[in-house]
């Protein structure tokens, strides 16, 4: 919280910080995932008495086998909305189309075939993994599953409305606070007079104010109040201004222009924890030119789309597709209830993303160097990525930043064709003069540093 | 005997004129007038302590509110789809047809994100040999050029879109095709297959249509001389790359004559001393001093009205040489002394190794230059007009018919397709156009031409093109378009096709269930049409091979109805009639092509304008260059000006200008100036932009020739500063180039550069990285100042590359170019004595020989020179950095001197130690300035800036960087990939440029690199060595072969 006071801008920062604090969306938020838990804490144990065969199981089984990444409960998405179809398919059927589809249709089923049809010839994978009991405990959990709530869709898109900050919001605020700070000074002067004229009534009561005492020498321990004005003047300058200076000089070197911990929001609420942390997906399959470029890219939506043609988390907004992917399909005109096979529509929207690590324009930084050759993660300078829900700047990216790694971190120059007259040359120093060797790093161990074959010069950044 | 030769670079310099004394004692031109500024009134110097008080005040607020704001929020937009081929950060390079003029040299496009930003020649094709010239390398900005058309013009109505046009022009068209109405296509040279089927098949829908073609600067004379004694109207292919004696009268052909970049690399593949079969000889003869002029071994002033019988002696000369019947030649004995008897010898000697060019619009003087070169046996070895050249087929004649058909009515409708002849051929265009029935026109802005036409069909820029070319017979080039459409434009073809109903349809687009996603360009009809005629020529997948390559050499597609073997059928005693007609002594004017500028197609392109000219220095302008006997008797002087007047044109108070080696009773102009529809940097009468110059092509008129007679020229009223960088950066009396001859140095090959470096006591040991065997690179480069023509191709390859901004004409004149390299042209007089060349050595020489020829100033119509490129020589031990308080600008372990533009202060403390005088600083921000309203003060221009490099800002000092962005980037792929840096070529910008190959570059701790070697030649010195700053540039010796005669 220290570290916020230091920055002008911060002072936004915090004002939208309690405006978040008091955010209705933040408790909606918060109160929906208590409700969500506390209904399934009361329900699941009556349900799973109820049925003889386990609805239980059957979700448990209808989430492990992504299901829902093809189907939802009441919405037509890759596959057929699958409410009811117990009432539409015998028990038998249904069994049969889901453990291998393809062997019964080719059993000539006309039921199985017209499907097959409908849905454009797209094939749903075979589940012979899938007992007939287990089928059937899927089918449970779709008879049993809770109906849609109309409204619930409703707050959750106004949930995300409210993301939006109001600016009146902040300036109301601080028009509050002056007009607070207004009125505590008058009420102080007030408060002054009252005294003066009382001190003039009752002289005892309020020693030395009616004799015209300044308020140092009435107030002051008489020590201070004894000493030279000015000596008092230079102590008290001193002692105020040299923290403030202090104060000022960290101020001025690590915080303006920094921004560090810039979270914005994005357009898509895009998080890297349930993509790069929960699902494991390599970072370099949507930042694929991080091997090849000085820019690690921010990826094309054909590159979401890879998954998110299929993947529309329906499982979790009951069917309908998630708000965040239908911001993707947007962008792209793209329609997910036409026929697969057909590609992006004539009316694209492209994605307007808030841009977090901003170098200065004189400055020249390549990921592929750092990634390939020096064979950096990337969390070495972008923090626990695989952690953010919202991404945030977490370097300073402040040039002593940069120094500060290139002293350090040693290069592998060992399994470099590039490096090996640098190699050869630090294992002969390292023969001839031990431990008086230029190859130590500063952490004393032997390594060949960026600093060390010129990466403190200027024109290897700046140019 | 080199630092004998008294060189100067203008004449300034050579009289001490006090001006120029009082500016080389300035770093930098003028200062800011920071004194004139603070004493307006309430900004008094001498302010009290209350007004000290407040400003400071104010000053402290200043800064506290300014600090306090919020950081701009940044967007990042990525691809919706991206191209599978795009890597955003990386560069694709696309093989394509330069367009920057009707040569098409065959080029490299550099592409980032989808924006080409860098054109290069192409280092396999035959044209350009991995060279580019100015015009071409600048053409790349035409693309970004504000003026460009966004919409096509219907001029009547005031409608913008192809659908109206289209259904207008083809209405027009069906009647005057119903009525018979005659209407010409006026086109400048075609040598598109694809384009000629275009037009044909144009030409079939209507009948009524003729196509004929002319070019701005015309080669007539030389294509109609050929079909004289050939039977074939062509021009043929030069092959300077097997001359060894080389004669031209009056061709600039290392600068602006038919293809300057493959006749440059050729040519200086016999320049260097250590040639295989030795140095070859340059003779030339011309009025006004040409780039090639300066190149030349031996140079003769000419008259060039007197060509004709400058040509007829060489001919009679080789004639009686070879027992042939010599042609009665009148006054004979007036030419340049015996030059002409010592040339035939010299021709005579390189018998089929020699070739004799000229570039007179005149038949009959083509005519004897053929009957020369047929007694040299040049056809066949030098030149080929078998496998002729198609760059240039205009004809006179179906322009002058055109004009004179439209003016009487005979002709009814006009297209012109890539001309613009109200601009280059006549004013009488514009009244004869209005009078036709149809008026069209394909130029991309609305220029003097499409101006007066009643529809505008804005063609597509060469980089957004499909096309096609045959430059010489049976060498196909391609063109590909590296970038959609900028605006809403169509190629040219592609409009004729629709017109005719014959384009091919785009039904079946195999892209087209991609929606948005297709690249769009690529199914463009025009595509489809190019695409069919190229698979069953080439065969399958033949045309996409030809795309990557740039260029196919098909004999296979060659018309086989055109003789293998051109037979000659001349004869020069036909011509003895007109010879007689030779000119005579009075003042006339020779009209030629301005390196950078060329025909002046390309007149909104500030890189142009901005490039110094090579041999006058001059920027911003033209001017009329006169002989220095004829500034003396008109009493001209510098910053002075003229009035012309010549074939009923006359110009007013022209800028003046002496140019040393103008032939005496001749002055010269150069054509492309003069817009009047250009736009804001070329001028625009109708947007209130004055025009650059004065456009030279209306002394021509229909005459198409060069020399134009009867020149009167009076002393102007006006004065005019022109912008000349000649003696900017001026490094006085110091010993800067180095020269010899060729005998010299066949005896010694150090002659001319025995002056030894000298011995340093040093007290330090060398540094590390300088050691041999030490595991860092050394960057090092030379320059071979026997390769160097001048022709400042690298000046615009390193603007382009570094981004270094356009300052325009008044910061020039301030000496506030920001060019990172100059080429210092360096003049000095050379004497006939005894039938033997020498330098004037002294100034007092100079002097008697001023006074002593009455008036003639013989000694300025014959100068030598020499051209030394000029950028930072990253100094091993650089005067600039020790001087930076900053430390600003420092040394890295790789030898190159860095300059940080984040620390710079502008102190220029290092710009004033710099001994080369290669710093620049910014006196302004150069970008979003609306003081500068060049490309840098617009978003359509920015998009050509190189995004690896940073654009600097006011108050900084910049300099040649050895295109450090390019060395990183190679060593960084090696370092990726794998591999050894001594197999990676790291080129900079101006290496890459030059058409000449006269710049090497590379790492000097490499034993086997093409620098190391350099390094160790005989003739490589370093400028300045007597300073001991340890520079990084070496140049090598000239040597001049210029004893034989």
């Amino acid at each position: 919280m220290n570290n916020l006071f230091r920055r002008p801008e911060r002072v936004w920062y915090i004002c939208s910080a309690i405006i978040d604090f008091v955010n209705l969306d933040m408790k909606i938020n918060r109160l929906r995932v208590w409700a969500v838990a506390l209904a399934f804490a009361v329900t699941t144990p009556i349900l799973a008495e109820e049925a003889a065969r386990s609805a239980e199981e059957g979700k448990k089984l209808y989430e492990a086998n992504n299901c829902g990444s093809c189907h939802a409960l009441d919405k037509k998405v890759v596959g057929p909305a699958l409410r009811g179809v117990h009432e539409r398919r015998s028990e038998e059927w249904i069994v049969q189309w889901v453990r291998n589809n393809k062997k019964f249709r080719e059993s000539g089923d006309p039921d199985a075939n017209k499907l097959y049809n409908d849905y454009g010839g797209a094939a749903m994978n075979i589940y012979e993994n899938l007992s007939p009991a287990d089928v059937l405990n899927i089918v449970e959990y779709i008879k049993t599953a809770p109906a849609p709530k109309a409204k619930t869709a409703n707050v959750a898109v106004a949930g995300a409305a409210s993301d939006e900050e109001d600016p009146s919001t902040k300036y109301i605020l601080l028009i509050l606070v002056a007009i607070f700070a207004i009125v505590l000074i008058v009420l102080a002067r007030v408060r002054n007079t009252l005294k003066r004229l009382a001190a003039e009534k009752n002289p005892e009561e309020f020693e030395g104010m009616a004799e015209g005492l300044s308020w140092r020498e009435r107030n002051l321990p008489k020590t201070l109040a004894r000493m030279n004005p000015t000596v008092l003047g230079l102590i008290v300058t001193t002692v105020v201004a040299l923290p403030l200076g202090y104060f000022g000089y960290k101020f001025a070197i690590e915080e303006v222009g920094v921004q560090k911990g810039y979270a914005p929001t994005q357009p898509i609420a895009f998080s890297h924890k349930l993509h790069a942390g929960e699902l494991e997906i390599d970072c370099k399959y949507c930042h694929s030119t991080v091997e090849y470029s000085k820019s690690a890219s921010i990826p094309s939506l054909n590159t979401c789309m890879n998954c998110h043609k299929g993947v529309q988390a329906t499982e979790k907004y009951n069917g309908e597709i998630s708000p965040e992917i239908k911001k993707i399909y947007a962008a792209l005109d793209y329609d997910p209830e036409a026929l697969p096979g057909k590609q992006f529509g004539d009316n694209p929207n492209p994605v307007r993303w808030v841009r977090i690590h901003n170098l200065p324009d004189h400055v020249y930084f390549n990921h592929s160097q750092h990634v390939v050759v020096g064979k950096l993660q990337c969390q070495s300078c972008h923090g626990p990525i695989e952690k953010m829900e919202k991404v945030q700047q977490w370097s300073s990216l402040q040039m002593g930043w940069c120094i500060d790694c290139h002293r350090n971190t040693g290069i592998d120059v060992a399994n470099n064709n590039y490096y090996a007259a640098l190699h050869d040359k630090a294992k002969k120093d390292l023969d001839e003069n031990q431990n008086h060797s230029q190859y130590f790093g500063p952490d004393g161990k032997v390594k060949i540093t960026p600093a060390m074959n010129g990466g403190l010069e200027c024109a290897k950044c700046h140019y | 005997m080199s630092n004998n030769i008294k060189y100067w670079k203008g004449e300034e310099e050579l009289n001490r004129d006090p001006q120029f004394l009082a500016d080389q004692k300035r770093e930098f031109g003028e200062a800011l007038p920071l004194d004139e500024a603070l004493s307006d009134e309430g900004f008094e110097l001498n302010s009290n302590r209350r007004d000290f008080l407040k400003y400071f005040g104010f000053s402290v607020t200043a800064v506290a509110l300014a600090s306090c704001y919020k950081t701009n929020v940044r967007h990042a937009v990525p691809y919706l789809v991206k191209p599978e081929d795009v890597t955003p950060g990386v560069a694709n390079y696309y093989r394509s047809t330069c367009g920057g003029c009707s040569t098409g040299c065959g080029v490299e496009v550099k592409v980032r994100e989808g924006r080409p930003i860098k054109l290069d020649g192409s280092k396999d094709s035959v044209l350009s040999q991995g060279g580019l010239c100015s015009t071409g390398q600048a053409s790349i900005l035409s693309l970004y050029d504000t003026e460009r058309l966004a919409n096509p013009l219907v001029k009547k109505s005031e409608t913008e879109d192809w659908t109206t046009l289209d259904a207008e022009i083809k209405g027009k068209l069906a009647v005057m095709k119903a009525t018979n109405k005659k209407i010409v296509l006026l086109s400048n040279s075609i040598n598109s297959p694809s384009a000629l089927r275009a037009i044909s098949a144009f030409k079939e829908a209507y009948p009524n249509i003729e196509h004929k073609s002319y070019d701005a600067v015309s080669y007539n004379g030389i294509l109609d001389a050929h079909a004289n004694d050939f039977g074939k109207r062509a021009m043929p292919h030069y092959r300077f790359a097997n001359a060894k004696a080389v004669v031209s009268f009056g061709a600039d052909f290392l600068g602006t004559w038919v293809s300057p970049v493959e006749f440059q690399a050729d040519y200086v593949k016999n320049r260097r001393p250590d040639a295989e079969g030795g140095m070859s000889v340059h003779v030339q003869f011309e009025s006004t001093l040409s780039m090639t002029g300066t190149n030349a071994d031996h140079r003769f002033p000419m008259k060039s009205s007197k060509e004709l019988t400058y040509v007829a002696t060489l001919y009679n000369y080789i004639a009686k040489a070879k027992g042939i019947a010599q042609i009665p030649v009148p006054n004979n004995a007036e030419l340049a002394g015996n030059a002409i008897e010592k040339t035939a010898k010299i021709l005579l000697k390189n018998m089929g190794k020699s070739l004799v060019v000229s570039s007179s619009n005149d038949v009959s003087t083509q005519r004897v230059i053929n009957g020369i070169n047929m007694l040299l046996d040049s056809y066949g070895n030098t030149m080929d007009i078998v496998n002729h050249s198609n760059q240039f087929v205009g004809s006179d004649n179906d322009v002058n018919e055109t004009l004179k058909g439209l003016a009487n009515g005979s002709i009814a409708g006009v297209i012109f397709y890539g001309t613009n002849p109200v601009f280059n051929h006549n004013k009488e265009w514009s009244a004869a156009i209005a009078k036709a029935k149809l008026s069209i026109s394909f130029a991309s802005t609305n220029d003097e031409t499409a101006a007066v036409c009643q529809y505008v069909c804005p063609d597509n820029h060469f980089l957004e093109s499909w096309s096609d070319s045959e430059p010489i017979k049976g060498l196909y080039h391609f063109t590909q378009p590296t970038i959609s459409p900028v605006f809403n434009t169509r190629q040219a073809e592609e409009s004729l096709l629709n017109w005719a109903g014959a384009l091919p349809s785009v039904e079946k687009d195999p892209l087209s269930d991609k929606g948005i996603l297709s690249q769009k360009f690529e199914a463009s009809p025009y595509y489809l049409y190019l695409h069919a005629f190229w698979e069953e020529n080439l065969g399958e997948g033949g045309y996409q091979k030809a795309l990557e390559l740039g260029f196919t050499d098909s004999k296979a597609m060659a018309n086989t109805s055109e003789p293998m073997i051109a037979s000659y059928s001349g004869n020069v005693a036909e011509l003895a009639s007109e010879i007689s007609k030779a000119g005579n002594d009075d003042l006339e004017l020779v009209v030629y092509q301005a390196v950078a500028l060329k025909d002046g197609s390309q007149g909104n392109n500030p890189w142009l304008y901005e490039m110094p000219d090579p041999v006058s220095k001059v920027t911003w302008d033209n001017y009329v260059a006169l002989p220095k006997s004829l500034a003396v008797k008109l009493g001209v002087d510098k910053d002075d000006t003229v009035n012309i007047e010549a074939n009923g044109v006359k110009y007013e108070n022209v800028p003046a200008f002496v140019q040393p080696g103008q032939a005496n009773n001749t002055v010269s102009m150069a054509v492309g100036f003069g817009h009047t529809h250009a736009g804001k940097v070329g001028g625009s009468i109708e947007k209130g932009f004055a025009p650059v110059g004065f456009n030279a092509y209306n002394f021509m008129n229909s005459t198409r020739n060069g020399v134009v007679a009867n020149v009167k020229i009076t002393k102007g009223s006006g004065s005019y500063n022109l912008a000349q960088t000649q003696t900017h950066h001026s490094i006085e009396g110091r010993d800067l180039v180095r020269e010899t001859t060729f005998g010299a140095w066949k005896e010694n090959n150090k002659a001319g550069n025995e002056k030894a470096a000298p011995h340093v006591y040093t007290i330090w040991e060398k540094r590390d990285y300088r050691k041999d065997g030490s595991p860092n690179h050394l960057w090092g480069m030379a320059i071979d100042l026997n390769a160097c023509t001048g022709c400042g191709s690298c000046i615009v390859s390193c603007s382009i590359e570094n981004n270094v901004p356009v300052v325009g004409r008044d910061e020039i004149r301030l000496r506030r170019e920001m060019h990172w390299m100059r080429i210092d042209r360096y003049y000095s007089f050379v004497n006939e004595k005894e039938g033997k060349t020498e330098e004037m050595t002294r100034e007092n020489d100079i002097d008697a020989a001023d006074a002593g020829d009455k008036g003639e100033y013989k000694h300025w119509e014959n100068v030598e020179v020499i051209h030394q490129p000029m950028m930072c020589q990253h100094c091993g031990q650089a005067p600039c950095e020790t001087v930076c308080p900053v430390i600003a600008t420092s040394h890295s372990s790789e030898g190159l001197n860095m300059m940080t533009y984040n620390r710079c202060i502008g102190t220029k403390y290092c710009g004033n130690n710099c001994p080369y005088k290669v710093r620049r600083f910014n006196w302004f921000r150069y970008n979003d300035n609306d003081a500068f309203d060049f490309h840098f003060n617009n978003p359509l221009g920015k998009m050509v800036i190189n995004p690896d490099v940073t654009v600097r800002t006011r108050g900084v000092m910049e300099k040649c960087s050895f295109c450090v962005q390019r060395i990183q980037e190679a060593k960084l792929k090696v370092k990726r990939e794998g591999g050894d840096m001594k197999d990676v070529n790291v080129e900079t910008a101006c290496q890459r440029a030059c058409p000449s190959n006269a710049i090497v570059f590379g790492d000097l701790h490499n034993p086997d690199s093409e620098i190391s070697k350099l390094y160790k030649n005989e003739r490589a010195f370093s400028v300045l060595d007597e300073l001991n700053v340890q520079s990084s540039v070496k140049y090598m010796t000239k040597v001049r072969n210029n004893e034989t005669i």
